[in-house]
């Protein structure tokens, strides 16, 4: 129970920080300690393997692409507002969604998994035991899940690809690009790279 | 399962002994290096150079500790930190011998069902240090060498990932003791050919998560000073260092533990000297003792990438072959055995 207390205390700090806080790199470090928070709370619930796969995914991918992204845009400091009110919106969607989350933890009480069952059930979060439920039971939904990921993936290509020259003539964008990439001593296509961003 | 303060001491006493490692790692490359360039290396403190590491312990300690001005203090001050603590508690969860062989006691200091992910999930929080330094720094070669840093370990760590995908197919469990014990040399021979190519994808791929040459882009020095490093000295600059060797060893330790039979000895001395491979530590030591010297050949031997071919051959050669061993050794699982 006071793990549990430190551990949720620090993750809401956590989550207020990547809302409050200025810098865009605070926030997403301060993102970086909820997520490992949470990891060490799934640790505390017998959930080995969901903690390690959270650290894996979230904390080693995802937010690394995250503070890619910012660094190499290195976004300054925004003090302009483009809608203001639209802050005030989010707030109070904010504030409904917590006070909805705290009555209905408050008026549907439920007791905390026994740890010792927990533990049992999961004996010590070994991975075979979530293949089965997750490769027999609900085989069709990872499925589904995996082709929703790939469409998601083709999405982000065809959103970045490079416009093919019309069968005609050569549009505006492709002359500009041949001028771009054959400048000299640089070679004359770089797929990779340009694609790696 | 060991009582917690087992656990704790041999914690602490992995740690010295890493650090211990480090420390004589320095010395060890240079020496190398220094036969591999026809010169004689550190060879003035001490006989041999022995001392050597510990005056420079000494100096890093006692240099002036410079904060840059222009730094974010806090995260300036954190990213060595983090650095040295994801990779000093990456190392416990591989095995030093079987169960009990450490007088009595087991020779790891965390025994987990999913050994593997937890090494893999421990490094990759680990670069965090390296980019979190760069970005820091407030200087445009640091900056540059996170930037660097970021893209190759994201690029890099789908080969790694795919590549002991293999390895587990074949063993059936993420337990790296277990791992061991099934020994995926000698499930068949129709699984040597995957194998093989795994193996030498994940070595490729430990170096690039590691940041050793050929891959050491984030600190190449004769483009952009030493990346990350630059602004760092005194005993933060140390920290850096002693995370890179401590990723090293456990790079070296991942790579024997998952492919060469770990903590086992040769089978042809087990036939001479029976027992012999139920010796802890010390077949796990000599075998990381190869990876190690490895990386310092392919240190004195390579030259760097450049960085479009970094990329390109993450993500168009290495990538491709590691998928490739594992659909085969899928195929051979499913078809031949």
């Amino acid at each position: 129970m006071v793990t549990f207390v430190i551990l949720a205390v620090v993750s809401v700090v956590g989550a207020l920080g990547v809302v409050l806080l200025r810098q865009p790199i605070h926030a997403a470090l301060s993102l970086v300690g909820t997520l490992l928070t949470l990891a060490v709370l799934f640790v505390t619930l017998q959930a080995h393997f969901l903690a390690v796969i959270q650290v894996l995914v979230y904390a080693g991918a995802i937010m690394v692409l995250f503070l890619f992204v910012i660094m190499l845009l290195n976004i300054e400091q925004q003090r302009k507002e483009i809608r203001p009110w639209l802050r005030w919106v989010a707030y109070g969607i904010g504030l409904v969604a917590a006070v909805g989350l705290i009555v209905g933890a408050l008026l549907d009480p439920r007791q905390a998994p026994d740890a010792a069952v927990a533990r049992a059930a999961l004996q010590g979060g070994n991975a075979l035991l979530i293949a089965e439920v997750l490769y027999f039971e609900f085989m069709l939904a990872f499925q589904l899940v995996g082709v929703l990921l790939l469409t998601g993936m083709v999405g982000a290509v065809a959103l970045v690809q490079r416009r093919r020259p019309p069968p005609g003539g050569v549009s505006a964008a492709t002359a500009r690009e041949a001028v771009l990439t054959d400048r000299p001593g640089r070679p004359s296509s770089h797929p990779v790279e340009a694609g790696g961003r | 399962m060991d009582p917690l303060w087992v656990t704790l001491i041999k914690a602490f006493v992995l740690c010295l002994v890493l650090l211990g490692a480090f420390a004589y790692m320095t010395l060890i490359e240079r020496r190398i290096l220094g036969r591999m360039q026809h010169r004689h290396g550190p060879n003035r403190t001490g006989p041999f150079g022995l001392l050597q590491p510990i005056a420079d312990a000494i100096k890093s300690v006692f240099k002036e500790d410079i904060i840059v001005t222009n730094a974010d203090k806090v995260v300036y001050v954190m990213a060595p930190m983090i650095s040295i603590i994801f990779a000093l508690s990456a190392f416990g969860a591989i095995p030093g011998g079987p169960a009990g062989s450490l007088f009595g006691f087991n020779p790891w200091v965390v025994d987990l069902d999913i050994g593997v992910l937890y090494v893999l999930a421990v490094t990759s929080v680990g670069v965090y240090g390296i980019f979190l330094g760069g970005w820091a720094s407030n200087s445009k070669y640091a900056l540059l060498g996170s930037l660097r840093s970021s893209a190759q370990i994201i690029s890099y760590e789908l080969g790694l990932g795919l590549s002991v995908l293999s390895v587990i197919m074949i063993a059936g469990t993420l337990n790296l003791r277990e791992i061991v014990e099934v020994g995926v040399w000698t499930v068949s021979p129709w699984l040597w050919p995957p194998l093989a190519v795994a193996f030498v994808a994940f070595v490729i791929s430990a170096i690039a998560e590691v940041n050793r040459t050929p891959f050491d882009l984030p600190e190449a020095e004769q483009e952009i000073v030493a990346g990350y490093l630059t602004e760092y000295s005194g005993i933060k600059w140390a920290l850096y260092q002693m995370s890179e060797y401590v990723n090293m060893m456990t790079a070296a330790a991942f790579i024997s533990t998952l492919f060469l039979g770990g903590y086992r000895g040769p089978y042809v001395l087990e036939r001479l000297i029976p027992g012999s491979s139920e010796w802890p530590i010390i077949w796990l030591v000599l075998k990381m003792a190869i990876f190690m010297f490895l990386f310092i050949w392919l240190r004195a031997t390579l030259p760097r990438f450049r960085y479009d071919q970094l990329m390109r051959f993450g993500w168009l050669y290495l990538f491709e072959v590691a998928l490739a061993a594992t659909l085969l050794t899928g195929a051979v699982i499913a078809f031949v055995l």
